[in-house]
């Protein structure tokens, strides 16, 4: 609890971030929480380590924003989960947030690495 | 609106799912049961929190803070129910006193008269009366021809109303056959329409009325209330005032009881003009009634402004016509006399009740917001004490994070708590304590708490949220986080027990407590005083009533109150009767100049020439016990065809007899050319009213002066008083039926009117220091006790290394006095000015009584000691170790 301010900053920080994360993983079709963890997750070859709050409160976000929609529904395993899908304005904003981060790395590279414009395709 | 579209079950619901789907994956990665439950657990990470933001997300934030607030500060105030329940009911007392006294004053100071649109009413108000005049009052009473003269100006003032009592008290009526009394007014027949007051029953008066002096009445509705129980049938109804057959033709609107303060007016009749029904029940003069003697300033007149018309314009138009009517019938002024000037003043408020309650309960009212400042203070005291105490709290949840916005809520909350739970109660109190300070002051009119009272309270009470609120502030936030580092609850709590603000505050609760103890110290005094007065007379025995007959002559009169003493002196356990005309201890008396030798007397240094005098009947002195220093009393000797007599007192003696004997001079009054000698001298006694200074007196014999009309008789009787009353009043209807004893009390009781506003005042202020006193006490044992309960760990200390128990116990006791020799210092200059303030308040005593500002201060300094010697002995006698422990 002492470092309340710090966590606040993450999140911050993440915030962006995460949701440009989310609405990717949803472009492969309806998902759960979990399932949209466990694939930021495995996808990022366990880089990213999702906090699951955030992810749920990030999930609220954006439901509330109308970029996604929600219902429950049963998993394949016959469990019953929220299934989140994009919106058509979720796609918009997919496409235009994947825009925007990719001039903010080509910029972080050009300054970290001058010289090399690749770093922006990488990540 | 606020209404969130997704419940915190359903998200409650979504986590657990994951949950279970996360552990469903790690079994399927080879886990065991619990471990991949466990696994799932960790990996999310606190699902508390997560729920939390979830449930904080887009919520009316306020709101539910608020809620959070109001939760946390009745949980931490219910840890400390002591101090809770001491705050709120200091509050209710101070804020319910407040309201109280408010209301009262509000009654009486604010309430305006039940008309249409009073704030164009005006009393008139004359400088004085011209030379060689009657009057009741000398600025507010004025003779018919002026009222005639300027209700006939159709300027300014339009109407122009007069209107005078039948008695000075109450009249004889009657139905049937059983006499009885009734306060009754005579008045201008456009009275109810310019007042503006309506008749709801039958009709009002007209100026016809008046001219012809209808034999009409409207009776009040509280009078209807009373002696009719509301009968429709009252109108047509006869009613016989003083004998004079009267018809009732109408009922006032409820409420309105007349423009005169304090009395209650029970019937209205238009002017009269007969010898039965002459103003204030006086016999005739001369044979004129008040309309014909030009001389006797005797009618009250009010007056509505002209439309578009300002005070200031009215005045100028009709001060002319005043100017000249002031002398019909009495002649040119004198050379180099003061022509009397007329003015008018705001009839808005009841103008007698002012002068009678006004300054007191002004008085009463800076004492009570002193009462709530107090109360204030000791509340903010306490919690900023109890503040202190819990800086630790503060500072570690500081260290966990809390804002200093979060603290500053949460100490608006419970202040919050206490002022309105304070509040709450003290509006019941001030309910009850209204009422009885009502019946208290004997003021008839409804006394709810108003409008006004309850914008009054609020203000006062959010004012003290809000410094119940920030006060402790500052002490809270001065520890700052660092201090949760500090382990010692000792060490942290020293500075507390020692802060500057709280030496200040102690030292002025000191202060007040020493003003107040001597306010009211002096204003007991004044009560003793009041209440001890010598009268100059043997007062208990005597019983006093009123006889209002009939009288058409002198012989007449005379042989009827001659009949009636000798009726009285016959009746058992009588042992001497008199008669007078102005009642003793009635507060009013007849005033004049006094020529001496036949010539008015030349004052050498300064003092008055007024004289008061009385006509009385034989027997005078020796039935009042009042000693007679030189000559004699009157007796039934002194007749109508002997020589005339008077007595005076002793005032009278030195003032206009300087060392010489007055018996054998001549007296009389001034302007009339009538003349008797002195033939006794008695002691100064108390004559109006029992707060009276003596000044110079003359007493006429009833039987030889030329008027006789209502009298009062007093006799001295055996045994219990009033026990005579049934008796006497079959005496008195043995000469005529008719007649009802008017006023029937004991001389005691009729002294003890003159002194009941300053009673009530005394006995109220009192109440109030009182309740001060206790709240200050309170307060001041409570800081004083936290502050050294605060220094327990460094006496713990002190004592370790060797320090004695009465060692300890002086320091303590050194710092107490200490404060309490500043918050004397303090006190007693306030004092002395709050002692002047009072000054006209007080009787016998003098606003620099030396022993009321001994006693206030033996009393501080004994609340000081007790305050700091209890919890100092209990510190001293604490194990070294185990106060070294406290934790």
């Amino acid at each position: 609890m002492a470092t309340q301010e710090n966590n606040d900053d993450r999140i911050a920080l993440l915030q962006g971030t995460l949701d440009l994360l989310i609405l990717k993983t949803l472009v492969l079709g309806p998902c759960h929480g979990q399932g949209v963890a466990r694939l930021i997750q495995r996808q990022s070859e366990e880089v990213f380590l999702v906090d699951h709050g955030s992810l749920y409160v990030a999930l609220q976000r954006l439901e509330d924003k109308k970029w996604i929609s929600a219902k429950w529904g049963l998993s394949e395993n016959n469990r019953k989960a929220r299934f989140y899908s994009l919106t058509a304005k979720g796609r918009e904003q997919l496409v235009e947030k994947i825009g925007e981060w990719r001039r903010l790395t080509r910029a972080m590279g050009l300054i970290l690495e001058p010289g090399n414009g690749l770093l922006g395709e990488e990540a | 609106m606020f209404r969130r579209k997704r419940s915190a079950e359903d998200f409650a619901e979504e986590i657990k799912a994951h949950l279970e789907l996360e552990a469903d994956e790690l079994r399927s990665e080879g886990l065991n049961d619990d471990d991949a439950r466990r696994r799932a657990k960790s990996e999310f990470g606190n699902v508390g929190a997560a729920r939390e933001r979830f449930y904080r997300k887009d919520r009316w934030v306020g709101l539910d803070r608020l809620f959070r607030d109001v939760r946390f500060a009745l949980r931490s105030l219910w840890k400390s129910p002591g101090f809770a329940a001491t705050a709120i009911l200091t509050l209710a007392l101070g804020i319910g006193a407040n309201t109280a006294v408010f209301s009262v004053m509000n009654a009486v100071l604010l309430r305006s008269l039940p008309v249409a649109d009073p704030s164009r009413l005006v009393y008139l108000r004359t400088s004085n009366p011209p030379k060689g005049t009657g009057t009741i009052d000398t600025t507010q009473t004025f003779s018919y021809p002026v009222y005639d003269a300027l209700r006939r100006q159709n300027g300014g003032l339009s109407p122009v109303m007069a209107f005078v009592p039948l008695s000075n008290g109450k009249v004889a009526v009657r139905y049937g056959a059983v006499p009885e009394e009734a306060e009754g007014d005579m008045v201008s027949g456009t009275f109810f329409s310019g007042l503006g007051v309506n008749v709801i029953r039958g009709r009002g008066f007209s100026e016809e009325d008046e001219t012809n002096h209808a034999s009409i009445a409207v009776i009040s509705y509280n009078y209807w209330t009373r002696r009719f129980a509301r009968n429709a049938d009252v109108l047509g109804t006869t009613l016989y005032v003083n004998g004079v057959a009267i018809t009732i033709v109408g009922v006032a609107a409820e409420g309105f009881e007349g423009v005169e303060g304090g009395g209650s007016t029970d019937f209205w009749i238009p002017m009269q003009s007969r010898p039965e029904l002459n103003a204030w029940g006086n016999p005739l003069e001369d044979g004129k009634t008040y309309i014909t003697n030009s001389t006797w300033w005797c009618l009250r007149l009010i007056g509505r402004l002209a439309p578009g018309v300002t005070r200031a314009q009215a005045v100028a138009q009709l001060q002319p016509v005043f100017q000249r009517a002031a002398y019909i019938g009495i002649g040119a002024p004198a050379q180099g006399e003061k022509p009397p000037v007329l003015s008018v003043i705001d009839a808005k408020n009841f103008a007698g009740y002012d002068q009678m309650y006004g300054s007191p309960l002004r008085i009463l009212m800076a004492m009570v917001g002193l009462v709530l400042l107090i109360a204030m203070t000791n509340v903010a005291m306490l919690l900023m004490a109890r503040n202190a105490a819990r800086q630790r709290e503060f500072s570690l949840r500081q260290a966990l994070g809390a804002g200093r916005g979060e603290l500053l809520r949460q100490l608006l909350a419970e202040s919050l708590i206490l002022v309105s739970a304070g509040g709450a109660l003290a509006w019941g109190f001030a309910e009850t304590a209204t009422r009885l300070l009502g019946r208290w002051a004997q003021i008839e009119s409804s006394l709810a708490p108003d409008r006004t009272v309850l914008l009054f309270t609020l203000g006062v009470l959010i004012l003290a949220a809000m410094l119940f609120g920030l006060a402790p502030l500052r002490v809270a936030l001065a520890g700052g986080a660092e201090l949760a580092l500090k382990t010692s609850a000792a060490t942290s709590n020293t500075d507390a027990g020692k802060s500057r603000a709280g030496r200040i505050i102690v030292a002025l609760q000191m202060a007040m407590c020493v003003v107040l103890l001597v306010g009211g110290g002096l204003l007991i005094r004044t009560l003793r005083n009041l209440e001890n007065t010598p009268l100059g007379m043997q007062v208990d025995g005597l019983v006093v009533f009123g006889v209002q007959p009939n009288i058409t002559s002198i012989p007449e009169g005379n042989a009827f109150y001659g009949k009636l003493m000798e009726k009285l002196r016959a009746l058992p356990g009588v042992e001497s009767v008199t008669v007078m005309e102005e009642r003793l201890g009635s507060g009013s008396s007849n005033n004049s100049g006094m020529k001496v030798d036949g010539k008015l007397p030349d004052i050498s240094n300064g003092s008055s020439g007024t004289v008061r005098s009385n006509v009385v009947g034989p027997d005078f002195f020796h039935t009042l016990g009042v000693p007679v220093l030189e000559g004699r009393d009157f007796s039934d000797s002194d007749t109508a065809a002997s020589p005339h007599v008077g007595i005076i007192n002793e005032v009278f003696a030195k003032r206009f007899f300087p060392n010489q004997s007055p018996l054998g001079h001549r007296i009389g009054p001034d302007g009339i050319n009538w003349e008797m000698t002195i033939v006794g001298v008695v002691k100064d006694h108390k004559y109006r009213s029992i707060d009276e200074e003596p000044i110079p007196m003359a007493w006429y014999m009833y039987a030889q002066i030329p008027i006789t009309g209502a009298m009062h008789a007093e006799m001295r009787v055996r045994g219990e008083p009033l026990a005579i009353l049934p008796s006497a009043r079959k005496a008195l209807q043995e000469l005529n039926p008719d007649l009802p004893l008017i006023q029937p009390m004991t001389q005691r009781a009729q002294y003890d009117t003159t002194i009941s506003s300053q009673l009530l005042f005394a006995r109220l202020a009192g109440f109030f220091g009182f309740l001060a006193v206790v709240l200050v006490a309170t307060g001041l044992y409570g800081s004083l006790a936290y502050r050294v309960n605060m220094r327990t760990a460094e006496i713990g200390v002190r004592m370790a290394v060797g320090a004695r128990r009465g060692q300890v116990v002086w320091m303590i006791l050194r710092d107490s006095l200490l404060l309490t020799m500043a918050g004397v210092m303090v006190g007693v200059p306030l004092a002395m000015l709050v002692g002047r303030a009072l000054a006209s308040s007080l009787y016998g005593v003098k606003p620099l009584d030396a022993v009321s500002y001994l006693l206030a201060v033996v009393g501080v300094a004994m609340v000081a000691l007790v305050a700091s010697a209890v919890p100092a002995g209990r510190a001293a006698s604490v194990d070294p170790m185990r106060a070294l422990r406290t934790e």
